[in-house]
């Protein structure tokens, strides 16, 4: 029997957040937006490549700017 | 004494050079209650991601403060019974 061959998925290069800012602020709308899909949905960290704490502080950002309609809740776009 | 940082949406049809002085109305509690405020930075008008009160702009403002909590709340009480403030947020930056 022929083992199905193990995939190894790409390790991402970068988590975007090293060559980019440290410490996540609701109020940076341009750095937020790469972490929302078209929709306005937080994209998944298998898709971002960020750690699990980072992740964390997107989220939570995404949250904020969302309540002080920084963001979309949903964008209607399709 | 803690370090605040304050977001607020003021309506739209509010005279842009008015902004200012009534914020400072606002501050005027901070000042009172023994606290500083370190910077206003009134970001101007600004397109809303969705409407607010039939409303699709707001003037954004943010504040940098420090002050005592009950202090914090109060001016929080104070500007969400405005009728022209849309919104606001309080965080501690430095508490994470």
């Amino acid at each position: 029997m022929a083992k199905p061959p193990v995939r190894k998925p790409k390790k991402k290069q970068n988590p975007l957040k090293a060559a980019g800012v440290e410490r996540v602020d609701y109020k940076d709308v341009s750095v937020l937006r790469k972490f929302i899909s078209d929709r306005g949905k937080i994209r998944a960290r298998r898709v971002t490549g960020v750690s699990v704490q980072q992740q964390r502080e997107i989220a939570k950002a995404v949250k904020n700017a969302r309540e002080m309609a920084l963001l979309p809740y949903s964008s209607s776009a399709r | 004494m803690r370090h605040y940082e304050l977001m607020v949406i003021l309506d739209p049809d509010l005279e842009e050079r008015t902004v200012a002085p009534s914020l400072e109305k606002f501050l005027n509690v901070v000042r009172k209650g023994g606290g500083s405020v370190e910077k206003v930075d009134i970001w101007g008008r600004r397109k809303l991601a969705y409407e607010i009160k039939k409303k699709t702009e707001g003037i954004y403002a943010v504040v940098d403060l420090s002050t005592e909590p009950d202090v914090a709340k109060e001016l929080d009480r104070q500007l969400n019974l405005n009728e022209s403030v849309l919104r606001t947020k309080m965080i501690r930056p430095d508490a994470r």
